[in-house]
Formats: C-alpha cells, structure tokens, sequence
C-alpha cells in the first residue's frame, strides 16, 4: 500500500450494506461496508462520469442457461445511479464486460478510522 | 453466383390450391365465405388498401402458365439469376385466421402445390415451407413434414403476428427448424385479421404511408428473438427478415446493446450483446433499400449493420417496389457477398445443391 493515505470517516458512519460518499482532495468517493469489510470506489462511473456510488447497493441475476432468476451476489454490486450499469463493489468489474472497470482503492481499518490509499 | 433471396412466385387463382387439399377443408374453401372475389386466398383482410394492386404493371399473367413464363423471361434469364429462393404471395396471409386448422390446411396445400408445380419446372427455383404460425405445434409438424426436401431451403412466416416471434410460444417451430437445419424467416405481410396490432398506435390510412412504416414489427421480432435467448437455445439457427427495411437496424441494435448493458439480469440466459448475436443468427434482404438523396448516409448505416455480411439481395419480383439488381446501391466492395455470398452461407441447403451439381 502506498503512503498516501487519507482518514476519510468513522466506521460507524457507514452502516452494513450501505455506502457513504466522502471527498478526498477533489475526489469523490464512495466508501462501502459489505459483509467481507470496508472497500472504496471512484465516484465516477467510466461509462459516463455519472455518480456511480450513489446507486443501491444490490444484488443480481446469475448467468443461467434457461428461464430462471437465481439470485446471486448479495450487496456485492452496486448499479450506477444515472443508468444502472452493475459493478462488482470489491474488484470495480462491471458485469457486462470485465474490461469495463471502476477505479477502486485499498481501503485499512485502525479502531474506528477508515483509511482509504492511493 | 446470383441469389435472389425474395422471388414471388403467383397465382391466376388461389384455387390452384383445390387439388391438394382434404375434403373437409376444400368444402370450406369451395363453398365457404372469402375475403374477395371467387378465387380469392382466404385471410383476414388489413384496413389499408394498395390503391393499384401490388404488381409491376409490366407483368400481366392472362393464364396460369404465365406466372413462370413471365417471370423465366423478364426476371431468372434476364439478369441471370442462378437461384431464385420462392416466396409464394398470398400464402403467408394464412397467419391472419382464427382458425389454426383451416389456416394450416391451406400452407400444406400450398406447400404441397409448390414442390410439385413450381420446384420442377427450373431448377434455378429452391422453395420455402410456408407455415401458419398461430398454431406452433402445426406449424412444427409441417416443417418435420416436408424439412428435409432437398430443395426447400427455408421456413418462412408473415412478420405480422401475434405476438413477437421470440415468445417461448413459437418455440416448438425453432425446435423443429433446428432439426432439419433451416433458417426461421419472416416476410413482410400478414397484416390484418388475428394479427390485430401490426403497426403501433393503431392502422395507417394510406398504402405507401404504412409500407414505410411496417418495419415497427420487424422491430419488435428482432428484439425478441434475442431477448427471449432463442440463438442460445437453437446455437445454429438463422432468422431472416425479408423486406421490412434495413436502415433502422443500426438504431435498434444500439439501444438494445445499451439497455442490455443496463439490465442484464432480466434476461440471465444471453451470454452476449444483442449485436453479437444479430451478427451470428440474423440476416436482412435488400428490397426494399433506403434511398436517401444522398448515398453516402445510406452507406454509412449499412456499415454499421456490418451490411457487408448481414445483407442478402432480394428483388421482391413482381412487386411495385422491385429492385433492378444493376441498380442496388450497395458498396461496390460489397457485391459479390450481398448477391450471392451470404444467402449460400444462409441457406445451407444451396450448398449441398452447388455440390451436386458439380458432381453431376
């Protein structure tokens, strides 16, 4: 990790399955609390530089080979909030296609302060 | 190689059909209510009226024999045509009536009057399984019946329908193409009867003003058949589209790639875009090209359809709009794919003919 790091909130700001939009310099960022932890994300979607992270956190459809909706990826998505394109929150992969991909950062954790490096 | 993938094959009389039907359905047909004068194909009628009557007014059969005389002299002779896929005419309207069995007794009379009286007499001629689609299962019983003729080429429906062709509803007839290796195609027509809704907002008033807008069902058929994933289930499948317009396509196909990338997990089966599979499974016909005054936003559109390889020519012989096969304005680059090219990687069938003709 680098040493850029910046104190961006308190854990408790950022409630399980929810994202909370803080700024960093002049950057926009979205920082998520899903079941595996803390991540954050580019506020910024590359489809078109709308305000992705301020789109539900959510689930999905998984890929099947007939007509039968199983649901999958529990809070590990978040769709954009302008036109919905669906992004993996932990690697930034939009679902569509992988070579589409949101800029994540690493994100630590010390007590109750949340550090997002860049 | 010259492969005219829409050739109207007529009739002086729908009555040509009587010999080839069973008794119960020849007494409907005989005594029972028709649409127009004696002789007339039974169909439900389409509100708009063609004020002049479809023909090219050069072309005037006075008896039976001159629909192929006519149509050997001014059109397969005349530019050379080495395959004319037939179409028939009247016969696709069967899709407009209520009554799924009269209906099927009618496309299996005039499938049956097709290969003896018509796939004879040149044998430039290859036809088409004309099924009534408003009773699927029939339908796939017709195409198991006459699917593996080794010289019928496609299944051919009218585009005004129902309901939009990629409904799990039609299934039974992809299945069937599927078994006996033909292309699923569609025919501008069918307008009128149980296919009720073939122009959103409700009929047109005018012939010409309704042509131009008849692709809003092709529309409809293309977004369906891939939405409803019927290229992942049949993988080998085509679906050709015959006369309804080709310039909207680039269109529709940029909207549904956009909105798929939006929201996939409506339809968790396609593991593609929408474009990707329009470039495997779907083919368009040429006639009725666009013509703007300027050809090169014509050009621009069909490249972004991948025309190049997405096009096959069609004359739509005799109708009012035919198009002169000298005259197609196409890329010149292009020709050789679009006259012939692409219909032989379509119509399979056409290969198995070339090889034994070459073998002969």
């Amino acid at each position: 990790m680098s040493d850029n790091k910046h104190l961006v909130c308190k854990t408790n700001e950022v409630s399980p399955g929810n994202q909370k939009i803080v700024q960093v310099g002049r950057m926009s960022i979205g920082i998520f609390n899903i079941d595996d932890g803390y991540h954050a994300m580019l506020n910024v979607c590359p489809h078109q530089g709308a305000a992705l992270c301020e789109g539900p956190v959510c689930g999905t459809s998984a890929q099947t080979d007939k007509a039968e909706f199983i649901y999958c990826k529990d809070e590990a998505l978040v769709r954009c909030a302008w036109h919905g394109w669906e992004f993996d929150i932990k690697s930034g992969e939009f679902l569509v296609d992988p070579n589409i991909k949101a800029k994540t950062f690493p994100v630590s954790v010390d007590g109750d302060d949340i550090y997002v490096h860049m | 190689m010259i492969i005219d993938v829409d050739c109207h094959n007529y009739w002086s009389s729908a009555e040509v059909l009587l010999p080839y039907m069973d008794k119960h359905h020849r007494d409907y047909f005989v005594r029972g209510e028709q649409p127009g004068p004696r002789g007339a194909f039974p169909h439900g009628h389409r509100p708009w009226l063609h004020p002049e009557g479809f023909k090219r007014a050069d072309i005037n059969p006075m008896k039976e024999e001159d629909n192929y005389t006519i149509m050997k002299a001014k059109h397969l002779d005349h530019y050379k045509i080495d395959y004319a896929v037939l179409t028939g005419d009247e016969a696709i309207e069967a899709s407009t009536l209520a009554n799924p069995h009269y209906a099927s007794a009618l496309v299996r009379a005039y499938n049956d009057y097709q290969v003896e009286e018509w796939l004879p007499r040149d044998e430039r001629f290859v036809g088409s399984i004309v099924i009534a689609p408003q009773d699927p299962h029939m339908a796939a019983a017709e195409i198991r019946r006459l699917g593996h003729h080794p010289r019928m080429v496609q299944v051919l429906a009218s585009h005004g329908a129902t309901r939009p062709y990629g409904d799990p509803f039609y299934h039974p007839i992809y299945e069937a193409c599927a078994e006996v290796g033909l292309p699923f195609a569609i025919h501008l027509g069918g307008q009128g009867g149980i296919n009720s809704n073939p122009i959103g907002a409700g009929p047109t008033t005018y012939f010409w003003e309704t042509h131009a807008i008849l692709p809003q069902s092709a529309m409809t058929h293309m977004a369906s058949m891939i939405a409803q994933g019927v290229f992942e289930k049949w993988p080998s499948l085509y679906f050709v589209i015959i006369e309804c317009g080709v310039a909207w396509v680039p269109s529709v196909l940029w909207r549904l790639d956009a909105n798929y990338k939006a929201l996939r997990k409506e339809t968790p089966w396609l593991k593609r875009l929408p474009s990707e599979y329009f470039k495997d499974h779907i083919r368009f016909t040429t006639q009725p090209l666009e013509r703007p005054d300027n050809l090169e936003h014509l050009w621009s559109v069909l490249e972004a359809m991948d025309g190049e390889n997405t096009l096959m020519f069609a004359s739509d012989y005799p109708h009012w709009d035919y198009d002169d096969i000298n005259n197609l304005h196409i890329p010149p680059a292009w020709r050789e794919k679009i006259l012939g090219g692409n219909a032989m990687q379509v119509y399979q069938r056409l290969q198995a003919l070339e090889a034994s003709k070459k073998a002969a």
